[in-house]
């Protein structure tokens, strides 16, 4: 099959070279691609320089919109699988295998890296939003995502299909109710991630709390009431 | 309704009907888009000189005063006109991306085509 990783990348300059090298190391027989959203710092110089495969937004539009032509390039391209790995280094390429392992032999729709299937989850303000939207999602579907806002994820092409036909979709984990709302497998990988390097996060107190309404609001009152459909 | 309120309604809504007019010669508004200004101005007109039946509706409904209720539907108005705007803008919001997508696409594409050229 067909792999593509789709590396999302805002003002990742200082980044961005590790982790393509990564990729190219530990994930050589994949194909990757960077979606610069339009970086105010040298990213585009950065990725021309090295000759990396780059995609580059005219206007930024933040991560769902990078996600999304991603998978359209992705589509269009023939590719089977496409993986969201973040470009700011706290991704680790050896664990790709495994979710496209996931996928390829045992026909699981969507592969999740989480850092929570057999490690503890420790005790902190971010950890208590993963909790909480943990307990959304049992709620609302049933199962259980030990990791619910890891940005390490696969789809497979009927995935794929699902994210660029909806516009109300997000790489956040309300997407995920609704794929699996929609009859689609989702199955966990233990992976580790490492703390970013350079560069800050873009979720900041401020933009935490926004975020947590949002996701909560649409995973309990939006996505539970998704039309149930597939096989 | 006194006559003043009555006065400043009809002010009000002729200054506001010009302004649209305006607007429109200027090409700044749509003349889809001014239709329903039109009718918001046209509303409070009717209200000011039909004002007794303004003051019965408000009495049947149980308004303290009919002032009241020509708030209440300017504020309706003004609510549902603004959530029709904010539907607009989601959808322009969807457009652009799209567009954007496309471009970013387009330009991708044929520098590979150059590249391929230049070999």
């Amino acid at each position: 099959m067909k792999v593509l990783i789709i590396v999302p990348a805002y003002n990742e300059a200082l980044n961005i070279e590790k982790t393509i090298n990564d990729l190219n190391n530990n994930a050589k027989e994949y194909d990757y691609v960077i979606i610069n959203d339009c970086s105010k710092d040298n990213t585009k110089e950065v990725c021309e320089k090295n000759g990396f495969n780059m995609i580059s937004l005219p206007i930024n539009y933040g991560l769902t919109s990078g996600i999304q032509i991603g998978m359209k390039y992705a589509l269009e391209n023939g590719y089977d699988i496409a993986i969201q790995f973040d470009g700011d280094g706290q991704h680790q390429a050896k664990y790709l295998k495994q979710l496209v392992k996931e996928i390829e032999e045992n026909n699981y729709d969507i592969a999740i890296g989480s850092r929570f299937v057999t490690q503890k989850k420790p005790k902190s303000i971010r950890m208590l939003g993963s909790n909480m939207i943990q307990l959304a999602m049992k709620l609302v579907t049933g199962k259980k995502i030990t990791d619910p806002t890891s940005g390490m994820r696969a789809f497979n092409k009927k995935a794929m299909q699902e994210f660029v036909g909806n516009p109300s979709l997000t790489p956040e984990p309300d997407t995920i109710v609704y794929m699996m709302k929609k009859k689609m497998k989702v199955k966990e990988i233990q992976v580790e991630m490492s703390e970013r390097e350079f560069g800050e996060s873009y979720l900041n107190a401020f933009k935490s709390i926004e975020y947590m309404l949002s996701v909560m609001f649409s995973i309990l009152f939006i996505r539970a009431f998704t039309k149930k459909g597939g096989k | 309704m006194t006559i003043t309120l009555r006065i400043i309604l009809v002010i009000c809504s002729i200054l506001s009907f010009v302004l649209c007019i305006k607007k429109v010669k200027q090409a700044k508004l749509k003349t889809a888009d001014s239709i329903i200004w039109v009718i918001g101005t046209v509303l409070l007109i009717l209200m000011s000189i039909f004002s007794v039946a303004v003051e019965w509706i408000s009495e049947k409904l149980g308004f303290m005063a009919p002032v009241n209720f020509v708030f209440l539907v300017m504020i309706s108005f003004l609510l549902i006109e603004g959530f029709i705007s904010n539907m607009k803008i989601s959808i322009l919001d969807e457009k652009v991306k799209n567009l954007n997508h496309y471009i970013a696409l387009k330009e991708y594409r044929e520098e590979k085509n150059e590249e391929k050229k230049g070999k």
